[in-house]
């Protein structure tokens, strides 16, 4: 099972990972968030709402969130978009292990991109983080990412019975910008929004990111990274439920390779 | 007279395609909606007053930048897919003039963006929409909005010739919002940043909306946006012309 869900899913991050460049690779998912880090860190600066800090940390956090949830809808929209779907559900193995490893790949992907976004943004805006802090926002990073990619996972879920899963792909992450408040501090939003924000990958894993960042105890971010952990493995039986309803709904109405 | 009903035509033609896209729409209307209520509240947090009517000015500008960058490139990207691109490039026309009316079309739908997030910024915010210069807004939004699509030209020709060229726009969104002032004054970055802002039509077009809406002299900054976007479309045409006989020199234009 473990050979299942972690070769198939290198093998298959690697096949969908083959057909774009290095240079979409860094345009898209390294220089894209380090400005987007920026804009938001100026904007900031001029309004006089929150530090370099703040957006520094959250956007970090933003652009792993957003390589996740892109990775993974690609992880079963792709599948259906190159053809290969069909061969995928054909496997006498269980479908539900397939895919949650399909999002594991882009996971550490989430990693690697929210490390290169906080040392650009350290590097350009000069913020110091201390090195003790640095193995605790890893693991914040990771977190984020985790459930990031599950959550991508339930939206690519909903693509097998949608035709344009990246109209919803593109909505989802714009909301989290808004929701999970990584670039408004919390206490500026509305009780609603916090709220259904407290649901939403990378709110706590943020929270877990700047405590860790301001020098605050490990202890400080256990609870917020605990709660993110939570929300990731929610979202992974909620991948889990969909893939298996929409896959045989699918099946049932013929409608596995419409596009 | 025919060029101009070809541009005309052409243009209604793909502002209607765009306007039948559920994601041309979501892309338009929606996520800038949710921007310009990100910019609100941010906007309400800090502790000196701002002009709220800038913040939902800025995010519809945004929008419309958003959908000339992704939709001109998606243009040509989506009749590649569908293998009509060489048949448009086969058309007795200059590729620019072929070309011109997708890149219109959505700085056109990408308009769609200025409407929502004021309208937005009205009903749930309470925003009043008391503009400066209200001659000056209703002109210079559809100069912006037609110079945008100019500079979409200039973007458009890499797009016939490089086959990821979406790595190029994926990484312009952030940076162009943030050196034409779109939400930010261009005075709030560093100082080098001054010249490469200069010579963007998006900064002098953002900015004569901004001055509209919230006060200043819109005409200069209107005619400086128009210059230089004409200046885009004449490299535009140039870049084109010579992308195109590249790529069927390359035999790479129905390369996907």
């Amino acid at each position: 099972m473990l050979r299942l869900i972690g070769v198939g899913g290198v093998i298959a991050y690697r096949a969908l990972f083959n057909w774009t460049t290095p240079a979409m690779f860094v345009g898209t998912l390294l220089v894209g968030p380090v400005f987007q880090l920026l804009f938001f860190a100026f904007l900031g600066r001029q309004l006089g709402v929150g530090s370099d800090h703040f957006y520094i940390v959250g956007n970090a956090v933003f652009a792993s969130a957003t390589a996740c949830v892109y990775g993974g809808v690609m992880a079963v929209a792709n599948e259906r978009r190159f053809g290969t779907l069909g061969h995928v559900l054909l496997s006498p193995r269980s479908r539900t292990a397939i895919f949650l490893g399909r999002a594991l790949p882009y996971a550490a992907n989430g990693l690697l991109v929210a490390a290169i976004t906080l040392l650009g943004g350290v590097l350009v805006l000069g913020l110091s983080v201390p090195g003790s802090a640095l193995p605790g926002l890893l693991l914040a990073f990771a977190a984020g990412s985790v459930s990031s990619a599950f959550f991508g996972l339930a939206l690519g879920a909903v693509g097998l019975r949608l035709r344009d899963v990246w109209l919803i792909s593109n909505v989802a992450v714009a909301l989290m910008l808004l929701l999970t408040a990584v670039n408004v501090p919390a206490a500026a939003l509305p009780e609603w929004i916090r709220a259904v924000g407290s649901f939403v990958p990378i709110t706590h894993a943020a929270e877990a990111a700047r405590r860790l960042a301001a020098e605050g105890s490990p202890a400080d971010s256990l609870a917020p990274l605990g709660v993110e952990l939570v929300v990731g493995v929610a979202y992974a039986g909620l991948a889990a439920v969909l893939l298996r309803i929409f896959e045989a709904e699918s099946r049932r109405r013929a409608s596995l390779d419409t596009l | 007279m025919n060029l101009v009903r070809m541009l005309a035509v052409g243009t209604w033609l793909h502002v209607k395609q765009l306007s039948r896209s559920p994601f041309e729409i979501a892309t338009s209307i929606l996520i800038p909606l949710v921007q310009a209520t990100l910019a609100v509240y941010l906007f309400r947090a800090s502790p000196q007053p701002q002009a709220l009517l800038g913040a939902a000015v800025g995010a519809g500008l945004m929008g419309v930048w958003s959908s000339v960058l992704f939709g001109s490139g998606g243009a040509i990207q989506r009749h590649r897919w569908e293998g009509t691109l060489e048949v448009l490039l086969l058309a007795p026309r200059r590729p620019a003039l072929v070309i011109l009316p997708f890149t219109f079309a959505t700085a056109v739908t990408g308009a769609y963006s200025i409407m929502a997030t004021l309208l937005w910024g009205r009903l749930l915010y309470g925003i009043r929409l008391t503009f400066a210069d209200p001659v000056g807004f209703v002109v210079a939004v559809p100069v912006c909005v037609l110079s945008l699509g100019m500079f979409g030209l200039l973007l458009a020709s890499t797009f016939v010739l490089m086959r990821n060229a979406n790595a190029l726009t994926n990484a312009l969104e952030y940076p162009i919002w943030l050196l034409s002032g779109m939400l930010i004054p261009i005075t709030a970055l560093p100082g080098w940043t001054g010249p490469i802002a200069a010579v963007l039509p998006t900064t002098w077009g953002s900015r004569a909306v901004r001055a509209a809406a919230t006060g200043g002299d819109v005409w200069p900054l209107l005619a400086v946006c128009l210059a230089i976007s004409l200046v885009c479309l004449v490299l535009g045409a140039l870049a084109l012309s010579y992308v195109e006989r590249r790529a069927r020199v390359a035999a790479t234009l129905a390369l996907s």
